[in-house]
């Protein structure tokens, strides 16, 4: 038999999240261990994965004096733990090696107490969290504390499984809480980490005239952060290869109220790290090549206080169920006044969708068809004007074929209508069969048969093309009318749909083509803001003029999702719940996903465009629709983060020193640009990235058409 | 570099919509039909190797929609072709007279070297239909060929596949020679082209 130790305290159901994911977590106990002979000092603080006592057969013991209160239990012996497992996230370390323990209480929004070993050798083990609910003897103490009305531990605060692991530990350890912290405890402090302490302490106060501070603040502060990257499966290595700064001494840091702050807002999103650290990567990697734009960017993120909120992805995104008939018609009273807000009714929209039956009524208030504020009958006279519309405009054209039929555009257009209508969304089963004989004998068409729906789409395309007369009937058209055509079933209805739809789409249709130019514009600024690394990649392959999304904005996504997903990422867009432009971080989000695959193996355009195309019919609409939400709320708080540093140094005579001249592009920036700001090197937020933020639909005319000119 | 031949021959196809571009690619790619390819928006290509004499050449397939104003962003995908197909219906008298308008088109936009020697194939398409009154006869179309720089002329049915191989062997062969002449006349341009290159780069403003 080994050298057997003794176990002087455990706590069970003490967890390490090594990743964002819940079913990851690992179970284990947290114990105090002295090896044989060994002092005070000698004594091993230890986390151990239950899988690894189930092995050595220590597992009884360690349950055994966890629920030992009254420690009468005089040996309970166990292997020695070793310091570091290979396995497994469980390490020991004696005391005499710690240098402090950061310590996080439950608190609402982060249910789990954690503490953060820090050892003198500047490393910080894994995070370790007390689920209490899940522990037997921390449930015992709590139910004793309740009934003896006394919930609170010692220091006031609630009382929580982390509370007896520290009066343990104090049995062998001088702990001492630094002044202005109850967070952190430096375990047995010489004195000249008291000292330490207290100077940084003092120069925390000066921070704002000494810039050489900040910058060495800064520094360490990413190297904390790389630390804390390591408990997550992104390897230490890497972490430490991307901030060759020089390592500072992370006992100093420590002390820092703000690092303590750092760690504070840290604790709760240290489950994102893994997203987060893997950002930082690409900061890291990118500020290695030389840009004037993206190191200007870098700079920025490394550079400011803030910057962990740009950094930090806190956000989340969770899709809901569809809303079902039931929910949609409480959402009105009995004469059909909307009860909730119409922001309210949107948000459910945007983050759940409509199942199937409720789409008919739905799609009427999204296209803004009839009112969200209205009665059901009015909205009935509404709908019956529709069709009366309708009527009128097919008439125009239908009374007046015989001058039609010798108008070269008017033919033109209808044959190109009618070859398109033919060959779209013939999978559906509304326009799958062909069982009409066509009406025009003389039609192309006439062999292969028509049915009812095709011959009403086209009716609708060809009154569409009458009365939007500058722009007609354009290639890609039938694609966003037949979904509309479907779920209305009505084609007068369909009609004043597609209408609505269309102005927000005429954009992408105009003949010299600038509304399509503009996104895809859009989309390179995006990227270059978001996704810096792939940007650069891209830019090496000839690729950002981002022709590869065309079909996906030209259609939105019409022909990249399957019919059902179709429906729902429309009525998610139609809600322009965060910004009217959605579209464009759904192809964000899609380049996001695919950015690792893109960089490591597709270096020409031709590649990358065979590579978009043919995720066609491929793609998770829930995930790519969770991801494009994240990403645009990155976004916002980046634009936000911009514009407060950049308020921030206009005020500021400090930073001023050493500045150049620079001129903003965009208005908020105007008043500010006669100052001498050091702005440029914060990235450039165009006029195209501030419109994202608008709820505004855009629309863009097409001009008048030149009677010479066909509808090319 | 004298000698390097290049990987891959990059062939566009354009003209008016639903000539049957995407049919005649797919039929000489995949051997498949359908009349319910849908409408292309933006571009796409499909890759087929063919044994021209004694050497295996691969081609790219670049499909294109057929809507004028969807050409403005083409750039993109018209650069480097070594050979431009043109595709008209000989049903449709209007897709032929269309034909010089896409050839312009493809000079301005694809900007080579010589436009004057730049390979480019006609094809008529969709002879599998009996239309005796609308039909461009095949005269008519030689006659146009002939005066438009001596351009192949080929008639094909996408849908019996009639004459789509045959086609497709001249427009590898005249793809393959603009290639190496290409591939000639860099011998003496490197240098400078080199240079330029150096010179590029992304504009990130």
């Amino acid at each position: 038999m080994t050298s057997k130790a003794k176990l002087l305290y455990s706590k069970s159901k003490v967890y390490v999240h090594p990743t964002p994911n819940s079913k990851d977590n690992i179970p284990g106990f947290v114990g105090l261990v002295r090896p044989s002979h060994a002092e005070d000092s000698g004594i091993l603080v230890a986390w151990v994965p239950e899988d690894d006592l189930k092995v050595n057969h220590d597992y009884d013991q360690y349950v055994k004096v966890d629920l030992d209160e009254n420690l009468v239990l005089k040996e309970a012996l166990v292997s020695t733990p070793p310091p570091s497992s290979f396995s497994s996230y469980g390490f020991s370390v004696p005391i005499r090696d710690i240098y402090s323990i950061y310590y996080k209480r439950p608190s609402l929004g982060w249910w789990w107490g954690s503490i953060t070993i820090n050892t003198r050798g500047s490393e910080t083990l894994p995070a370790i969290f007390f689920h209490d609910s899940e522990s037997p003897s921390t449930k015992n103490e709590q139910k004793k504390r309740n009934k003896d009305f006394d919930p609170f531990s010692n220091d006031g605060n609630l009382y929580w499984g982390g509370d007896t692991f520290l009066l343990y530990l104090e049995k062998y350890a001088k702990l001492v809480n630094p002044s202005g912290s109850n967070n952190i405890f430096l375990v047995n402090p010489t004195q000249e980490d008291l000292d330490l302490y207290s100077n940084s302490n003092n120069k925390v106060a000066a921070k704002d005239e000494e810039d050489p501070f900040v910058k060495v603040f800064n520094d360490v502060k990413w190297k904390v952060l790389s630390k804390l990257a390591s408990v997550t499966k992104f390897s230490r290595n890497t972490a430490q290869q991307l901030f060759d700064s020089t390592p500072p001494k992370v006992k100093t840091l420590l002390n820092i109220p703000e690092v303590q702050k750092v760690n504070d807002d840290f604790g709760s999103a240290k489950v994102y790290l893994a997203k987060w650290a893997l950002g930082i990567a690409e900061e890291a990697q990118r500020s290695k090549r030389k840009s004037v734009y993206n190191e200007g960017y870098r700079k920025f993120l490394k550079g400011e206080l803030g910057d962990f909120e740009l950094l930090s992805i806190d956000f989340e995104s969770e899709r809901r169920n569809p809303i079902g008939i039931k929910e949609w018609n409480a959402f009105f009273d009995p004469i059909g006044h909307l009860v909730l807000t119409v922001e309210e009714v949107k948000e459910r929209i945007f983050h759940g969708g409509l199942q199937p039956e409720v789409r008919p009524q739905a799609w009427l208030f999204l296209l803004e068809i009839i009112p969200w504020v209205s009665t059901d009958k009015e909205r009935k006279k509404i709908l019956n004007q529709k069709r009366h519309e309708y009527n009128d405009l097919k008439k125009l054209w239908w009374d007046d074929l015989e001058n039609k039929n010798h108008d070269e555009f008017w033919l033109d257009q209808k044959s190109r209508i009618e070859k398109d209508v033919h060959r779209t969304d013939r999978s559906v089963s509304f326009f799958a069969e062909a069982e009409v004989s066509h009406p025009d004998p003389n039609s192309r068409f006439a062999e292969t048969g028509t049915n009812a729906h095709l011959e009403q789409m086209k009716d609708m395309l060809i009154t569409y093309n009458e009365y939007n007369k500058n722009l007609g009937y354009i290639q890609g058209m039938s694609d966003l009318l037949s979904p509309l055509y479907v779920v209305f079933q009505d084609d007068a209805v369909a009609f004043a749909a597609f209408c609505k739809f269309m102005d927000r789409m005429e954009r992408n249709f105009i003949r010299d083509q600038s509304g399509m130019r503009d996104q895809l514009l859009t989309i390179d600024h995006l990227v270059q803001l978001m996704l810096p690394q792939l940007y650069e990649h891209l830019a090496q392959a000839d690729s950002t003029h981002f022709f590869f999304f065309f079909r996906m904005i030209l259609v939105w996504f019409k022909r990249e999702f399957a019919w059902d997903d179709v429906l729902t990422l429309w009525e998610v867009l139609w809600t322009n719940y965060y910004s009217s432009d959605f579209v464009l971080f759904v192809a964000l989000a899609i380049l996001d996903k695919h950015k690792d695959i893109i960089m490591t193996h597709l270096n020409q355009f031709d590649e990358i465009l065979k590579y978009m195309n043919e995720l066609s019919m491929t793609m998770d609409l829930k995930d790519i629709l969770e991801r494009a939400e994240i990403q645009f709320l990155n976004f916002r708080k980046a634009i936000d983060m911009v514009d407060r540093k950049r308020q921030d140094m206009s005020s500021s005579t400090f930073l001023a020193s050493g500045s150049t001249d620079y001129s903003l592009t965009d208005t908020e920036g105007s008043k500010a640009a006669k100052q001498k700001l050091t702005d440029h090197e914060l990235p450039n937020i165009t006029r195209d990235l501030r419109n994202l933020l608008s709820k505004e639909i855009v629309i863009v005319k097409e001009v008048e058409r030149d009677p010479d000119v066909g509808g090319g | 570099m004298s000698h390097r031949k290049k990987a891959m021959l990059k062939i566009v196809i354009l003209g008016d919509s639903g000539v049957g571009k995407t049919s005649l690619i797919r039929q000489y790619v995949d051997n498949k039909f359908s009349t319910q390819y849908k409408a292309t928006i933006g571009a796409d290509f499909f890759n087929r190797e063919l044994q021209v004499d004694d050497h295996t050449v691969k081609m790219q397939l670049w499909d294109t929609a057929g809507q004028e104003r969807f050409q403005s962003l083409g750039v993109a995908f018209y650069r480097g072709a070594d050979c431009c197909v043109l595709v008209y219906d000989v049903n449709n008298p209007k897709s032929f007279e269309a034909l010089k308008a896409w050839r312009d088109e493809f000079l301005v936009q694809a900007n080579p070297r010589d436009p004057e020697t730049f390979p480019f194939v006609v094809v008529g398409n969709k002879v599998d239909i009996e239309d005796n009154n609308k039909r461009v006869s095949t005269k008519r179309a030689q006659a146009f060929c002939r005066a438009n720089g001596n351009m192949p002329y080929f008639e094909t049915s996408a849908k019996e596949a009639i004459g789509v191989e045959a086609a497709f062997e001249v427009i590898a062969r005249n793809a393959l020679s603009q290639a190496e002449s290409e591939d000639y006349n860099e011998d003496f341009t490197d240098a400078i082209n080199i240079h330029l290159d150096s010179d590029k780069s992304p504009c990130m403003c």
